[in-house]
């Protein structure tokens, strides 16, 4: 990943609450968040679900938009001050020239497509308690990086319920 | 003009507009309650007045994109009168003062910080008018202007004067911020 990183020849820096994108805009960006923390989420009849957590280290991208160039649905909202490198994906595409490159691309996509997997299964989970431990389990730092109001939105819980279960 | 490349375009101009009016939301009331003189607009009355207009304009909106049985257009034209009206929104280099109809004037109405998030509100909901407008023709369906019911505008002129008042007034903002320093 850090051979990835190393494309980016832009930085940027937006503040708590700012958008990096927003529904219905192409992004074709891949961004590594370098501090801080982003959430992704989408947002029907005023109401927001968020899909997807962003905080040091992880690759943050609308892959609806990276992989098509169409529009995409999603927000993409800075939770705190973020620090983003920047990879086009013209960067990538010329990144992904050679064959050792490309190896590398593979198993980037294939551990993103575990991880969707994973995220499938704590979706369709019905009890609260074991979506709660799933991603506990999976994502500890999870607990350290983002406020609790958005991962209970994230588990799809009232906060409420989320502290009852950090208790238990 | 691309009806695509319009709409792209005025997506990232909401997300700049929305970006730039949070981060107002670090000052206190009473500094975003300054005003230079008693008839002067302080910042929440800048923003309550766009949010006047959001309130006409985007359910008469989304009540249109929703019902409309126009197909999308690979191009936008603008139509003569949206065009001028657009175009006479932008702030020029000295910002050249404007009337304001009544009924959209939010001078020493009792406002609080709420207004800040209402704006945010209403942008995020603008973006996803325009997001649902790539389903419809900019050019054949027509919006009421505050103005007068008979006087229409196309969807695509509509969105550009929306950005563009709402440019004006960030701008009005950015003076007020310069002033108050200054005070």
């Amino acid at each position: 990943m850090t051979a990835l990183v190393e494309l980016s020849e832009k930085t940027i820096t937006i503040d708590r609450n700012e958008f990096l994108k927003v529904k219905g805009s192409i992004d074709t960006n891949v961004y590594c968040v370098e501090s801080g923390s982003l959430r992704v989420f989408v947002l029907d009849d005023y109401e927001e679900q968020i899909i997807r957590f962003g905080y040091k280290e992880n690759l943050i991208v609308s892959l609806d938009s990276f992989l098509t160039g169409q529009p995409s649905g999603f927000f993409i909202q800075a939770i705190k001050k973020t620090v983003l490198k920047v990879i086009t994906k013209q960067q990538i595409d010329t990144f992904l020239q050679t064959e050792t490159n490309r190896i590398l691309w593979s198993k980037i996509l294939e551990n993103l497509v575990l991880q969707q997997l994973e995220r499938e299964i704590d979706i369709l989970t019905n009890s609260p308690k074991e979506r709660y431990q799933r991603v506990l389990k999976r994502s500890p730092q999870l607990f350290q990086e983002i406020p609790n109001r958005y991962i209970a939105n994230y588990l799809r819980m009232s906060p409420e319920t989320l502290s009852r279960l950090k208790k238990s | 003009m691309q009806s695509e490349i319009l709409i792209q375009s005025l997506i990232e101009q909401s997300r700049q507009i929305i970006n730039q009016v949070e981060k107002l939301k670090v000052n206190d009331l009473q500094f975003l309650s300054w005003k230079e003189n008693p008839n002067s607009w302080s910042i929440l009355e800048c923003l309550e007045h766009l949010n006047l207009y959001s309130e006409f304009y985007s359910p008469q909106m989304e009540h249109l994109i929703k019902n409309s049985k126009t197909k999308n257009e690979i191009e936008f034209k603008s139509g003569l009168l949206g065009n001028y009206f657009a175009k006479s929104m932008l702030p020029k280099e000295k910002l050249n003062k404007m009337k304001t109809f009544k009924d959209k004037n939010p001078l020493n109405a009792n406002l609080d910080k709420t207004v800040i998030d209402k704006f945010i509100n209403h942008q995020i909901k603008f973006v996803d008018l325009l997001s649902q407008s790539r389903n419809v023709s900019l050019n054949k369906v027509k919006v009421e202007t505050s103005i007068s019911s008979f006087i229409k505008l196309k969807l695509g002129d509509t969105f550009q004067f929306i950005i563009n008042h709402n440019i004006r007034h960030l701008k009005q903002i950015e003076r007020i911020l310069t002033e108050r320093k200054n005070a």
